[in-house]
């Protein structure tokens, strides 16, 4: 029902082109975006859409070759800025490309997935810039690719048993953060740092072995 | 140290959404392991949105955009995605562990049955509901694929350990990119191997005896 209204609304929406106008800078659409996260506020994210939504109708126009499919994406794109500018991180890149890489994960999943195919991969599979918790699986990649997975079996017999339970769930038992943490009934803070504190010291032990 | 990396064009198509979902999915991974290569996504991501800024934009109808804008400020927040914390990044194989770089991890569950291939191998697919073939491939010290080409493209990368073929040895985060014109017999020496494989048509044997397994070479990498 919505999306039929949806589609009243925004027919028509493209009338004649005009030569592009002055862009802005990144510190003040960045600044925008911080007003949106901290108090919903409506007269910046007003004039983040005004600059936003016709240049993302053009690449969606582009795109699509479709003028509905692409007022569809600007909807969308511009809904998850609205809802979600506190996972904008100004050090990892420009306010346009982030909302640039809402708009290419959008796309990506209008053009790829089969609604009827719950299964498919969707483009959060591949850019999970809008994951609440961004960290996580990166950081523990980081930490840890270098630690031969096999060698921590002989060392972990060592640790507290604190430690231990947590890493022989992970590490053996091949459980997530989230499911040892419901599991044993810990925070799931106190599941990652148990992690990191027992992972620290199996380095230490490794390296002092080696 | 990575020494075979997708090609300029490559990452550019993948910063852009615009390849397939399997090879996608094959970038990805080595961009998670690649500081190199994620650069070069930040880099082309950052060239798009510089494009779709200075791009000539359309007059729009503004009852249309304040309709719009009106009806996103009062929706309803979507729904949170997953978040990393829902995936394991350990993958276990008969008791040997793998540490799945980010991406794969993602894909666990989406990791189909195990199987044995010919020459000490085991096999299994990831189902990401598109037509293209995308499997994890195991290879046992001392495994060798009988010679082959490809009908059409086969892109492989290591995920963990090491695999050589007549040309190099591939280590950690290598990509390499396979046509149709190029044979190879890809083999492990004393170390195991965990490699990721995106294949666009099944094997086809070159030498020998091996040829009689055309008629099998599905049963491979499909
Ligand atoms: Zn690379």
């Amino acid at each position: 029902m919505q999306l039929m209204q949806q589609k009243e609304n925004t027919r028509n929406m493209t009338t004649s082109p005009v030569p592009t106008d002055g862009t802005e800078s990144a510190e003040h659409l960045a600044g925008l975006l911080s007003k949106i996260a901290a108090t919903q506020c409506r007269a910046a994210f007003s004039e983040l859409f005004k600059y936003f939504a016709p240049r993302l109708l053009a690449y969606g126009t582009r795109q699509f070759g479709n003028e509905q499919i692409a007022s569809d994406l600007v909807q969308e794109t511009m809904t998850n800025v609205w809802h979600k500018a506190h996972l904008f991180k100004a050090d990892k890149g420009s306010p346009a490309t982030w909302i640039f890489t809402i708009a290419r994960n959008i796309r990506f999943d209008f053009l790829r997935k089969n609604k009827h195919r719950q299964n498919d991969l969707s483009a959060d599979d591949l850019w999970p810039i809008l994951a609440e918790t961004n960290e996580g699986l990166d950081d523990d990649y980081a930490l840890d690719q270098n630690i031969l997975l096999q060698q921590i079996a002989s060392y972990y017999q060592q640790l507290p048993d604190n430690q231990r339970v947590v890493i022989e769930q992970i590490y053996l038992e091949g459980k997530s953060q989230q499911e040892v943490s419901d599991g044993l009934g810990i925070p799931l803070g106190t599941v990652k740092s148990r992690t990191r504190l027992a992972l620290q010291k199996l380095r230490e032990m490794i390296e002092t072995h080696d | 140290m990575i020494k075979f990396h997708p090609s300029d064009e490559m990452i550019h198509q993948f910063a852009a959404g615009s390849l397939n979902p399997a090879l996608s999915v094959v970038i990805s991974t080595h961009v998670d392991m690649c500081p190199h290569c994620q650069k070069q996504v930040l880099d082309a991501e950052q060239l798009m949105a510089e494009q779709l800024t200075k791009a000539p934009k359309p007059r729009l109808n503004s009852h249309a955009l304040d309709a719009m804008l009106e009806q996103i400020m009062t929706s309803q927040a979507p729904a949170p995605k997953a978040s990393n914390d829902d995936y394991s990044n350990v993958l276990n194989l008969d008791g040997k562990l793998f540490n799945l770089p980010p991406t794969l991890a993602r894909q666990q569950n989406r990791i189909g049955h195990w199987s044995r291939v010919p020459g000490k191998m085991l096999r299994a697919p990831i189902d990401i509901g598109s037509d293209e073939c995308i499997n994890l491939i195991y290879m046992d010290k001392g495994s060798r694929v009988p010679e082959h080409t490809h009908k059409g493209q086969e892109v492989t990368l290591v995920v963990n350990g090491v695999f050589n073929d007549e040309r190099d040895e591939y280590t950690d985060g290598d990509f390499i990119l396979m046509d149709s014109s190029q044979h190879h017999t890809p083999e492990t020496q004393d170390e195991d191997c965990l490699t990721l494989a995106a294949l666009d048509a099944p094997l086809h044997f070159t030498s020998g005896i091996s040829r009689l397994l055309n008629p099998f070479s599905s049963l491979f990498f499909r």
